[in-house]
């Protein structure tokens, strides 16, 4: 993958049925006239853009059109396929979409239906990301989601045979007192449907949901350390020996043509552009995020005002750490040549001590110029990136 | 002369001391209400936030009597803590009388009585203050009663006085004049003037505190100083009130400044002579004493690049504290730092505290060492306070280490646990004798090291507060000393070393292991933490091997919180020091270097 792919474009559809008791993004329930103004909010951001000229970096936006197309939240499942179409349309009207823009979609198991998945296909969905998180009904009602096993298991079969490029499903893993044997379950029942992508999440308790206040109070806490790294470490090689090796910390593909390549560009440098409120953007040596509030971000379009919050500028320094902390989430790893001729600096003459030390850990390889973390060395990606002296 | 007293005041700490004499200056018209800040004499912040006085301070009053005389009053403040006991015998020197001021509510402490010999030992005229009597706990009758059979003085001649509410000012400012003597002397003597203090001045150098005993300071004249020898013209001398005021002479009896062209205050030494360099005096005043630190301890700047301040700032602050010494020291661990040496641990604390917070300094300091006196195989000594230059044990033939008097004032009913404590700090010749009904004063013989590991915080612990401490150095005795070195996968942490008594090696070592374990984060491979007396392993503890990260989700694009946590997780890396490829955080070395207790 290179950085020399189009700028992706992430919508932020805030809705869910109920909230997570786990989830840490901006999210809320809301009824369908409420989605409905949601709605025509975010047309009127898209609005502002036509042109194609960036809020915050204005002349200086990315030219090429862009490729990919996320829809995340939220649950933008939980929007009618008309708004969605309506959004889109508002998307090509105001700004360089390419033809065959890569579109992906999460979505919950209870929307799944025969319907909805034909008119996804429509839309040109490619990547399908279903939020099954568990097969076990305990780690449901655990995780508070609103489906049942069964509706997962029918929701793959069908997404299956839809005919999408990739379906993908997220499971959670880290529960407390789950044990190997009970992950391992989980993962031959996502196996069983043959998906092409995985997305495995370690369960992190944050501050202000309602598992960070159950461990505020000592009610709840996260998998000792040892524990949380032998589940990591066999999810790898097992999802490895399946077919599906991960290619990044959480993420597994059957081949490279069915990773996610709108995230691909979080993790490359790629610039992206994020609509909706509590969205993420990043150009150049800028990020910049919306207004998290859905109210403060309406009323700002309301009044024909960008819904932008804060733009900061990333020092050189900084953006160095973000491509190490990045790409050393990936198996694809560093190209030391690359970094060179962006950054001017060559890691290995300027690091050659911690990548020695790294390395003898196993941590990390170092192979045809490519710094690549093990699978070891995944488990603490951040301890990799920290690791490294950044010569200002 | 006869208008001029030269007085301090004694107290126990807390008794009262500088409120005190806040209200004297405030009395005598030296300040104006409204600029009044209270407790004036202790300028320094460190001074006024922990209710002490470090450096002394003096101050020039002009009071007008009942009888209808101006007197010129001279307070002479005291610094008010063990450590800075020589600065006190100056000051007490200075004088002719003391306020002794006791707390109405506490009555007669350690200190007090401390304080009381001392200031019988230079013959002072002594008028007993009980302040605090608006204190609804306030037991005057009580005082009375020690003032009488704890130190022996007429209770009938106290003073009452509430100096936070200003009542009872004028009784004790009538009672100064009538109750102090007038100093003696003879102004055409050969000159003998005392320094007993001493400030450093940015902008006219070394600023001397002096007291003349004997004849007359001129601006012009050239002076002596007789222990050292050295001889400076002066510049101007003057009263001390609340600014220098500029005066003709200080003739035999007066109290004031003298400038003289002195770079630092390391080229005088407090206690010292002044004389006419043409007429010198036959002999210096008695009681002068060198003030020799005791104890040692090394600091670093946190980051290196700060050395260079910290150079400066002891720099500066030696201008002003002739008693720290400090020299150039390194650490594989730490980097540069220096081996500075302070007149006890209050001293050391307060160097710390102003290297803090008047130059932003962050620091660390390795754990406090006495100065050893050793004797190697071939009969030549030698003294050692710094671990790292401990010779090989194999060449030292013996030992010695100083020892302290303790004395320690509490109520009867703590005697066993006091004893104790002491029996478990090497006490020897633990004596005790009873100061009033209730009340025993007991007496050891301690190793100084044993004190300087958390004992006065064990001794209030176990006195539940009722217990005070005094000491003053004895001598050198014997020791069974060792060096006990501290390993991270079997590289040794030079800054961790230290310099103990074997009995007190393995738990010290086990102590600091387990620190080290608690505070090191985990890292790729295991890490054995051990202690050691030569190769001998005395201690072990291990850090296993760490395994996962919070490795949390970066989707949805939101970067800048995840990069903003690794910085902060990088900024804490930057202060690592690597010892034995472990990275240790320099909370690690906070964490073991303040764990100054065994157990």
């Amino acid at each position: 993958m290179t950085a020399r792919a189009g700028p992706g474009l992430y919508l932020h559809l805030p809705f869910c049925s109920s909230i997570c008791p786990y989830c840490d993004f901006y999210v809320l329930t809301g009824e369908p006239a409420r989605r409905r103004r949601f709605v025509d909010s975010l047309i009127a951001e898209i609005a502002l853009l036509a042109g194609g000229t960036w809020p915050v970096v204005g002349t200086e936006s990315p030219r090429a059109p862009f490729d990919t197309l996320y829809l995340g939240g939220g649950t933008p499942s939980i929007l009618a396929a008309e708004e969605l179409a309506r959004i889109l349309e508002a998307l090509r009207r105001a700004l360089p979409l390419d033809d065959d823009v890569w579109l992906s979609i999460e979505a919950n198991p209870e929307d799944v239906t025969p319907g909805n998945l034909a008119a996804w296909r429509r839309l040109g969905v490619d990547f399908l990301s279903l939020g099954v998180q568990s097969f076990q009904p305990e780690h449901l009602d655990f995780l508070g989601r609103r489906h049942t096993a069964e509706q997962s298991h029918r929701s793959l079969e069908l997404a299956l045979g839809a005919g999408f490029h990739t379906v993908s499903l997220d499971l959670i893993y880290g529960l407390p007192h789950q044990s190997r044997e009970g992950w391992q379950r989980d993962l031959e029942q996502a196996l069983e449907h043959g998906p092409q992508h995985l997305s495995c999440y370690q369960l992190t308790i944050h501050e202000g949901t309602l598992f960070g206040f159950r461990q505020q109070r000592g009610r709840l806490a996260e998998l000792p350390e040892e524990a949380q790294a032998e589940l990591f470490l066999f999810t790898h090689r097992h999802l490895a020996d399946q077919g599906l090796p991960g290619y990044e910390v959480s993420n597994f593909a059957a081949g490279s043509e069915h990773r996610s390549r709108h995230n691909q560009k979080y993790w490359d440098h790629t610039p992206y552009l994020g609509l909706g409120p509590s969205a993420h953007s990043f150009a150049g040596n800028r990020r910049w995020w919306n207004l998290r509030k859905i109210k403060p971000w309406e009323a700002r379009l309301e009044a024909g005002e960008s819904p932008v919050d804060t733009s900061e500028e990333v020092s050189p320094t900084d953006l160095i750490l973000e491509r190490l902390m990045l790409e050393l989430r990936t198996t694809d790893g560093l190209d030391l040549e690359g970094f060179r001729d962006v950054y001017g600096i060559d890691l290995l003459a300027t690091n050659r001590e911690v990548v020695d030390r790294l390395k003898a850990a196993g941590w990390i390889e170092l192979d045809s110029g490519r710094l690549t973390p093990t699978t070891k060395g995944l488990a603490i990606a951040d301890t990799l990136a920290r690791a490294f002296e950044i010569p200002s | 002369m006869d208008t001029i007293r030269n007085f301090c005041i004694i107290a126990h700490i807390d008794h009262g001391k500088s409120t005190l004499a806040d209200r004297l200056i405030q009395r005598c018209g030296g300040v104006e209400e409204r600029e009044f800040r209270d407790q004036i004499l202790d300028s320094m912040d460190i001074e006024r936030e922990r209710g002490i006085t470090i450096k002394s301070n003096t101050v020039t009053l002009v009071y007008e009597a009942e009888d209808g005389q101006a007197y010129q009053l001279n307070l002479i403040d005291t610094p008010g803590h063990v450590d800075f006991s020589h600065e006190v015998r100056r000051s007490l020197m200075s004088c002719e009388g003391a306020l002794l001021l006791i707390d109405a509510a506490q009555g007669v402490e350690a200190q007090t009585l401390a304080n009381l010999y001392l200031a019988l030992e230079y013959d002072l005229e002594l008028v007993p203050v009980i302040n605090k009597i608006d204190l609804p706990s306030a037991d005057i009758e009580k005082v009375r009663e020690e003032i009488d059979e704890d130190l022996g003085l007429d209770p009938y001649e106290a003073v009452l006085c509430s100096a936070k509410q200003g009542t009872g000012i004028e009784d004790v400012l009538e009672a100064i004049i009538h109750q102090l003597p007038a100093p003696e002397g003879d102004p055409e003597a050969p000159l003998q003037a005392l320094i007993f203090d001493a400030q450093y001045d940015p902008y006219r150098g070394v600023v001397m505190f002096c007291r003349v005993k004997q004849g007359t300071l001129r601006p012009g004249q050239t002076i002596q100083l007789m222990h050292t020898g050295k001889e400076y013209q002066i510049e101007e001398v003057g009263l001390l009130q609340l600014k220098q005021v500029k005066a003709h002479q200080l003739a035999a009896g007066a109290v004031g400044y003298v400038i003289g062209g002195i770079k630092t205050v390391r080229d005088i030494a407090i206690g010292d002579t002044l004389t006419d360099a043409a007429q010198p005096a036959p002999e210096p005043l008695p009681g002068y004493k060198e003030a020799k630190p005791v104890v040692f301890s090394s600091i670093y700047p946190m980051s290196t690049d700060d050395y260079e301040d910290l150079a400066k700032a002891l720099d500066k602050l030696a201008l002003n504290d002739a008693a720290l010494t400090f020299e150039k020291d390194s650490s594989t661990a730490l980097g540069f730092g220096f081996r500075c040496g302070f007149l006890g641990l209050l001293h050391l604390d307060v160097v710390q505290e102003r290297l803090k917070r008047e130059y932003g300094l962050s620091l660390l300091l390795s754990a406090p060492s006495v100065r050893y006196e050793l004797t190697l195989e071939d009969g030549s000594t030698m003294t050692v306070d710094n671990p790292t230059l401990f010779p090989d044990p194999n060449h030292i033939e013996g030992a010695a280490e100083p020892y302290i008097k303790a004395a320690i004032m509490m109520p009867e009913r703590y005697i066993g646990v006091v004893m104790e404590l002491c029996r478990e700090r090497r006490g020897v010749n633990t004596t005790y004798n009873y100061l009033a009904v209730g009340r025993v004063e007991l007496t050891s013989e301690l190793p100084l090291a044993e004190v300087l590991f958390d004992f006065y915080d064990k001794l209030k612990t176990v006195t539940q507060g009722y217990g005070s401490f005094d000491y003053e150095l004895l001598d050198y005795r014997p020791t069974d000393l060792v060096k006990v070195d501290i390993l991270v996968n079997g590289e040794p942490v030079d800054a961790l070393a230290q310099l103990v008594h074997r009995e007190k090696a393995r738990p010290r070592a086990l102590r600091y292991c387990e620190k080290l374990a608690e505070t090191i984060p985990r890292q790729q491979f295991k890490i054995a933490i051990q202690g050691a007396i030569g190769g001998k392993i005395i201690a072990r503890t291990t850090i296993n091997a760490y395994r996962k990260d919070v490795t949390a989700k970066c989707y949805g694009g939101d970067i800048t919180r995840k990069r903003k946590l690794l910085e902060k997780q990088r900024e804490g890396k930057k202060r690592m020091k690597v010892v034995g490829a472990v990275e240790i955080p320099q909370s690690a070395f906070m964490a073991v270097l303040k764990a100054d207790t065994d157990n």
